[in-house]
């Protein structure tokens, strides 16, 4: 008797993006289309944007999700991150739509994953800061003190966008940050669900583009304002 | 003079607040209660700015105790910081809402039937999109 063919495993890769025609469609066309003999999907979440990043991520292949006005890139990778449970994705990845991270050390960080095991694998600009401008090193390494605070988690790069989650994991948590706070966020959820976790070095690619579209103080305010509150709420 | 400014200063900004409300509650932006509440509130502070002496006849009624404008105005900044922690924990559950709803929206009309590459059924106990 035949038995079902073994279906085969799935790697969503998540793109939460607001106002980023400019580099998407790079960002898209750099990611691998199978990895590990697993079929990869990449699913573009348009965050409100008001030029023509959906359009584009649809002709370099993604599937979009549009947000009809932008609530931050933490409810951004949210709603990815629940579009790739809905399709049982077996691995989940985040990455910037910026540019800001080589789309090619997908697979290195999903073979870490799989290979540790872990449940959750962060890809680390501390780890390799060649490049990385001394505000933003500076800046990182502030707001992971901040992270250990509200968290008690500490970790080289809490503010990174570049993460690869097990399906455990991205079932396991439980988010509520809509800004960019989510990736502090990200960090107390695997200190209260005891994921296990490793950071593995990533090359930080910072153009004038990315260095324009990263954080601002604003956001930065912003941030330790919604650090705080959380913090407040889970004290 | 700077006695004077204040007093003209608080009965513009009252007088701006009160219309604003007004054209709000004409418009149906805002309720009756609210549109009350505003207006009393704003004239209140404009007979206390016109009438400062009120206050102490206010407060010379509650005892024998020294009080002055700075108690009334201490206790009033504090109410103050009051409604404003309301109305944050309100615009902070307001958007959480509004989060939740426009995720609803973007994963809702069988996204994921139309979309996933192949055909794949959910586990059970997948978190419902």
């Amino acid at each position: 008797m035949k038995s079902a063919p073994e279906q085969q495993k799935l790697v969503t890769v998540v793109i939460p993006a607001h106002n980023e025609a400019a580099a998407i469609g790079d960002v898209i066309s750099r990611i691998p289309k199978t990895i590990e003999r697993m079929q990869v999907v990449v699913i573009v979440v348009d965050d409100g944007s008001t030029d023509d990043t959906a359009q584009i991520a649809r002709v370099f292949g993604a599937q979009v999700l549009r947000h009809v006005t932008n609530l931050g890139a933490g409810a951004a990778t949210v709603t990815g991150l629940k579009a790739a449970q809905a399709l049982n994705a077996d691995v989940i990845v985040t990455i910037d739509a910026d540019g800001q991270h080589d789309p090619e050390e997908i697979e290195r960080l999903v073979q870490c994953l799989l290979e540790g095991p872990f449940d959750v694998v962060i890809g680390s600009r501390i780890l390799s800061p060649q490049g990385m401008p001394l505000t933003r090193f500076v800046a990182n390494l502030l707001l992971n003190a901040l992270t250990f605070v509200a968290y008690r988690k500490i970790v080289s790069d809490s503010q990174s966008g570049f993460k690869v989650f097990s399906q455990a994991a991205a079932n396991a948590l439980d988010l509520r940050s809509a800004g960019y706070e989510i990736c502090s966020e990200i960090i107390g959820e695997i200190y209260r669900k005891n994921l296990r976790y490793k950071s593995v070095p990533v090359k930080p690619i910072y153009t004038e583009y990315s260095r324009a579209k990263g954080q601002h103080f604003l956001n930065g305010v912003n941030l330790i304002l919604g650090l705080l509150t959380r913090w407040v709420r889970h004290t | 003079m700077f006695v004077l400014a204040s007093k003209v200063f608080s009965i513009l900004l009252g007088a701006i607040v009160i219309a604003k409300s007004y054209v709000d509650f004409r418009s149906r932006l805002e309720s009756l209660h609210m549109f009350l509440f505003w207006t009393l509130t704003w004239l209140l502070i404009i007979i206390v700015a016109l009438f400062p002496g009120l206050v102490d006849l206010l407060l010379s009624a509650f005892g024998r105790e020294r009080a002055g404008l700075g108690t009334f105005f201490g206790m009033a900044i504090v109410f103050l910081f009051f409604v404003v922690y309301r109305i944050y924990v309100k615009i902070e559950g307001m958007q959480q809402e509004l989060t939740r709803t426009i995720q609803e929206l973007a994963l809702r009309d069988q996204w994921t039937a139309n979309h996933r590459p192949e055909k794949r059924t959910l586990t059970p106990g997948a978190k419902p999109v």
